[in-house]
């Protein structure tokens, strides 16, 4: 009977959470009550993350395609596939023809090598996570326009912020540990604003609730930004000693009109100019949002960090950018360089400088041509150009956003896929690499707080299984590659020489402390509880004008409502992981149990005006196409509005073909299908 | 019960005796920060033995109910099926178990030994295991904002339901046996027969420890009325329901909950083991039924639901143990602080909604 500290590995919040074991099992968990993160909190998740690591039916032995079928074969044999077949792939196609995506749920030492076998051995740039397509956005606007891709503060900060606007982001189902940390601030007296078109568990308890319609978001904070103005409440002595282009921000901003915002968006102006002074005349305001496909498109990003510098909220507790991250390491995995246009410390490929450091760190040459996003990879294969896909611990049929991804796995001449599993995705694989789930392996992850922490070792993985880092080692050895590390901390050594803000990280001093937060550097050696402090090296920060937003869906007679498509909210319901627990399965597919053939949300108002049932079946029409299917009738929808759940993307297909954006709006007819 | 007196420096030899009776002796140390857990007692960990600590945040119900338990497994061989249990009969020893969770195993106790079905893997756990109970007498260490054992009548001083327990009283302890096999201890040197002092000095403490517990729970009786009765106001039961986020940890924290879950999971070919694991009446799908229909399909029912088990008079007499031991973990697990203080007191304030004055 034993307990070790360690990391959650589910959401970005990165709780902690001690695992109890008894012999090599792991038999139990139990929250942390001084983690400075969750202080004692976790969620149902969390709580049954012992019956996943202990879960039976785990990969045992590596399995190669032979007649068809998957069969199983030594560690040897299956290596030796892989090394022949990238060569030979390499070498009649070209490095650029091989593609090397992993979850946000890969650990730092797995992403940093991963993208260094593609980059350094392979010499190809298409590197990218599983949700690239969303997070993305987040990540250009952020360092346009602050000069750093993550949160500015810490999570337990939101208890000292007078006003928190949560925007977008159902954080009770998403990162529960935030949404806790939210209503307990408001409780103390915190104003909570959201911003949403779903009126989830934490709207619930919001003082001012802006239920806008599907799009709007980006005109609402625009127009915020001009009353703030108006009433003369922005901070100009910030604005001036940081910000660039404010100038032409103030022109862009003054167009807004409040009373006509309040007609598009459908919220009261008077809710609209309260939440704006709320937030201009705050000590300490925080702005959240998701980085998940529940994210807007970048404009409504910018508009978020422009309110931001519009009222000098950074540099102190409490006041800043939380940008979050749904999954446990999507910081962690930008951070390491898993992205087709970025080195690991976010360096540009393009650029020599950048290129030039990190080649003269690895002892080898690199590409300089931008890669292959995974959306690319998975639903065009890159034209056609890509032959060959390494997945590490990603489960593309089951969890992309792209509907594509079985069909473009099946052209491909070598899927490599390092899972745990037998997920759907392994259908298309070639050869299949079991590796170590959580808790076998010492590991870090980087939260959405930039908490770079370790996950500890409690047991020992199943016999021959080894951490997918270690087998990416083997794999570029076999290739050539001078790689050599004995432990997972070496590896770690490795990337804090090579990205800057992990400089002053070890296994050691990670392991004394909660983790450090980046940036950890020699200036900053215990790290960085908030960004921008008064008094360091001053920031430049960017204001960035947007041209009007696109007008909302028009709707009409004919198609009266707007159907919203492609929400991160029903991701963890075909996460791999959680089909692994009888709790959370029951608790997450129960959707899926009650809606067998999937379904599509509408609102109450809606269900009477249209006379439909929870659980019927109803026919959308769009002026494109239709589709069948069973509603699931809630009041969290906004009436006018029919939510798609992502992954029910039949539906979207149907009625418009291939989504190509996160938020797909259309103008939608529902009719139930018996009439 | 029979009292004795030892010497404070002797009382990990009372540790030491139980070891050599059989039993593996598990006792809470200190961890990182707040955090305590209970750890067999070590060569190594014994110079780290604290009378005095918070109490472990993980209860200690999980010794005689684990948080994930295997109970059988089940082989297909030649046509038959072979049925194998698997039962855990150690012997073990709690060294230093809190009041208010004594309170916890003996509604445990209650639950799955007294009534009609004995749940056997519970009782041979419990048959094996030996409850010393640790007084809390040290305000700085043993007692927190979130404590109210006074409320629910179960601490500060356990009054039975123990084997053993240890009252510190500066440089002696005194040592009350709660059953047979604690009072057989007696029978050991280190224990000598107590004074009148002593039982002043006790009731001294006691009453002097009472002054450091929380007071605004003190409405818990009559929550415990209002809620039986069914006078809670449906309107505070969603803004219950408002701030909870389906965690469960109230549940798993809870010292008195007892809801579980079954799982089969194939572990070979023709081999399935049965694992039973915490569940929880705060998540949504708890009260699912094939078929579909949920009767408590809303956040606030179950909300509902969770504090009219806690506290109705229906269960108190089911059970003969109310079903909250005042340990106050919930209230520190709860994202949306909903625990049982926060709701006492939102019951206690919506009551001014049912006050009607007439102004003439």
């Amino acid at each position: 009977m034993a307990h070790k500290l360690t990391t959650c590995t589910f959401c970005g919040v990165g709780c902690g959470l001690y695992l109890e074991t008894s012999g090599n099992r792991v038999v139990g968990v139990s929250p942390s009550m001084s983690h400075p993160a969750n202080e004692g909190r976790i969620c149902v998740r969390g709580w049954h993350v012992h019956e996943i690591i202990d879960a039976p039916d785990r990969l045992k032995r590596p399995l190669l395609r032979k007649n068809g079928r998957l069969q199983e074969v030594t560690w040897d044999e299956a290596f030796g596939f892989i090394v022949t077949r990238l060569k030979e792939i390499r070498d009649q196609h070209g490095s650029d023809s091989i593609a090397f995506l992993n979850s946000p749920r890969c650990s730092n030492e797995e992403s940093y090598l991963l993208q260094k076998l593609a980059r350094a051995v392979i010499k190809t740039n298409n590197v990218d996570h599983g949700a690239g397509v969303y997070s993305n956005y987040s990540l250009n606007v952020l360092l346009r326009m602050l000069g750093v891709p993550a949160t500015t503060n810490s999570i337990r900060e939101l208890g000292q912020s007078d006003v928190i606007i949560v925007d977008g982001v159902d954080l009770g189902r998403q990162l529960p540990t935030i949404g806790g940390a939210v209503i307990r601030a408001r409780l103390k007296g915190a104003k909570l604003i959201v911003v949403d078109t779903r009126r989830h568990r934490v709207a619930e308890n919001a003082d001012i609730f802006l239920q806008h319609r599907p799009g709007t978001d980006t005109l609402l904070y625009g127009t915020m930004a001009k009353v703030i103005i108006d009433h003369g409440l922005m901070d100009l002595p910030f604005i001036k000693t940081h910000c660039q282009s404010y100038d032409a921000f103030l022109a862009n901003v003054s167009s807004y009109d409040l009373l006509a915002t309040a007609e598009i968006c459908g919220v009261p102006a008077e809710q609209i100019e309260a939440a704006a002074l709320a937030y201009g005349q705050a000590k300490s305001a925080a702005i959240l949002y998701s980085t998940g496909i529940e994210a807007g498109d970048a404009e409504s990003i910018e508009a978020m960090v422009n309110l931001c510098l519009l009222c000098g909220q950074l540099g102190r507790e409490g006041a800043g950018i939380f940008s979050l991250t749904e999954h446990n390491n999507l910081q962690g995995v930008c951070d390491m360089g898993m992205l087709p246009d970025r080195l690991p410390g976010y360096g540009s490929v393009s650029s020599d400088a950048a290129r030039g450091k990190i080649e003269s760190l690895w002892n080898t040459g690199l590409p300089a041509e931008r890669g292959m996003t995974a959306k690319w990879t998975l639903s065009h294969r890159g034209n056609g150009l890509v032959r060959a896909v390494w997945l590490c611990r990603y489960d593309p049929v089951s969890t992309a956003f792209i509907g594509e991804a079985a069909q473009s796995l099946q052209q491909c001449d070598l899927v490599v896929m390092q899972h745990l599993f037998l997920t759907p995705t392994a259908e298309y694989a070639h050869v299949v690499l079991p590796t170590t789930v959580f808790g076998e392996e010492r590991v870090t992850f980087t939260s959405t707080e930039r908490r770079i922490q370790l996950a500890e070792q409690v047991i020992e993985p199943p016999e021959g299984i080894e951490p997918a880092w270690l087998q990416l080692t083997r794999v570029a050895q076999a290739m050539g590659a001078d790689w050599k590390y004995d432990s997972s901390a070496e590896v770690m050594n490795e990337i804090s020489s090579v990205v800057p803000i992990y400089s002053g990280a070890n296994y050691d001093n990670l392991a004394r402390d909660y983790g450090r937060q980046w940036p950890c550097t020699r200036e900053h050696p215990m790290g960085t509880q908030f960004l921008f402090a008064p008094g360091h090296p001053p920031q430049t920060f960017t204001f960035v004008p947007i041209e009007k937003s696109p007008q909302p869906v028009i709707t009409n007679e004919e198609y009266p409502l707007t159907l919203v498509f492609g929400h991160s909210l029903y991701y963890w319901h075909q996460n791999v992981l959680i089909r692994h627990s009888e709790t959370l399965k029951r608790e997450y597919r129960m959707l899926l149990l009650d809606y067998p053939d999937g379904f599509v949300e509408i609102s109450t108002d809606d269900a009477k005006r249209f006379n439909i049932r929870d659980g019927e079946k109803i026919r959308l029409r769009t002026t494109r196409g239709t589709s069948t299917t069973a509603a699931r009738v809630t009041r969290e929808v906004l009436s006018g509005t029919v939510y798609v759940p992502y992954f029910v993307s039949q539906v979207m297909q149907q009625l418009q073909g291939v989504p190509e954006k996160g938020v797909q709006l259309l103008p939608v007819r529902v009719e139930r299908e018996a009439a | 019960m029979k009292a004795r007196i030892l010497d404070r420096a002797d009382v990990l030899k009372v540790a030491d005796l139980l070891r050599e009776q059989g039993y593996e002796v598990i006792a809470p140390f200190r961890g990182r920060g707040r955090d305590t857990f209970f750890e067999t007692i070590t060569e190594e960990n014994r110079k780290r033995f604290d009378l005095h600590l918070p109490n472990p945040y993980y209860p200690p119900k999980r010794f005689v109910f684990p948080h994930m338990e295997r109970l059988l497994t089940v082989q297909k061989k030649n046509g038959d099926l072979l049925i194998e249990p698997i039962y855990k009969e150690t012997k073990r020893a709690l060294f230093g178990v809190r009041s208010c969770d004594v309170a916890g195993i003996y509604h445990l106790d209650r639950f799955y030994l007294g009534r009609d079905f004995r749940d056997i893997y519970y009782e041979k756990r419990r048959r094996n295991l030996f409850i010393v109970n640790v007084v809390c007498t040290d305000p700085g260490e043993d007692i927190n904002n979130e404590c109210f054992c006074m409320c629910a009548d179960t601490g500060p001083a356990a009054r039975d339901h123990f084997d053993l327990q240890l009252m510190d009283l500066g440089d002696e302890i005194m040592a009350v046996a709660g059953t047979a096999a604690g009072e057989a201890l007696f029978d050991h040197a280190m224990f000598k027969k107590g004074t009148h002092a002593h039982q002043e000095k006790r009731a001294a403490i006691l009453n002097d420890v009472r002054r450091h517990f929380k007071t605004t729970t003190s409405w818990f009786s009559a929550t415990v009325r209002y809620v039986s009765q069914g006078g809670v106001l449906e309107k505070t039961w969603e803004e219950i329901g408002n701030r909870c986020l389906e965690c469960g940890g109230c549940t798993y924290v809870c010292p008195a909950c007892t809801c579980f879950t079954v799982s089969d999971r194939q572990t070979g070919p023709d081999e399935i083991e049965r694992v039973r694991i915490w569940d929880a009446c705060a998540l949504a799908g708890f009260t699912r039924m094939a078929g579909g229909h949920n009767p408590r399909r809303a956040v606030h029912d179950r909300r509902n639901r969770r504090f009219f088990r806690k506290l109705a008079h229906y269960f108190i007499q089911r059970e003969l143990s109310m079903a909250c031991v005042g340990c106050g973990r919930c209230a520190a697990v709860c994202h949306g602080d909903v625990g049982m203080p926060s709701v006492v007191e939102m019951v206690r304030r919506a009551t001014t909604e049912s006050d009607t004055h007439e102004a003439n």
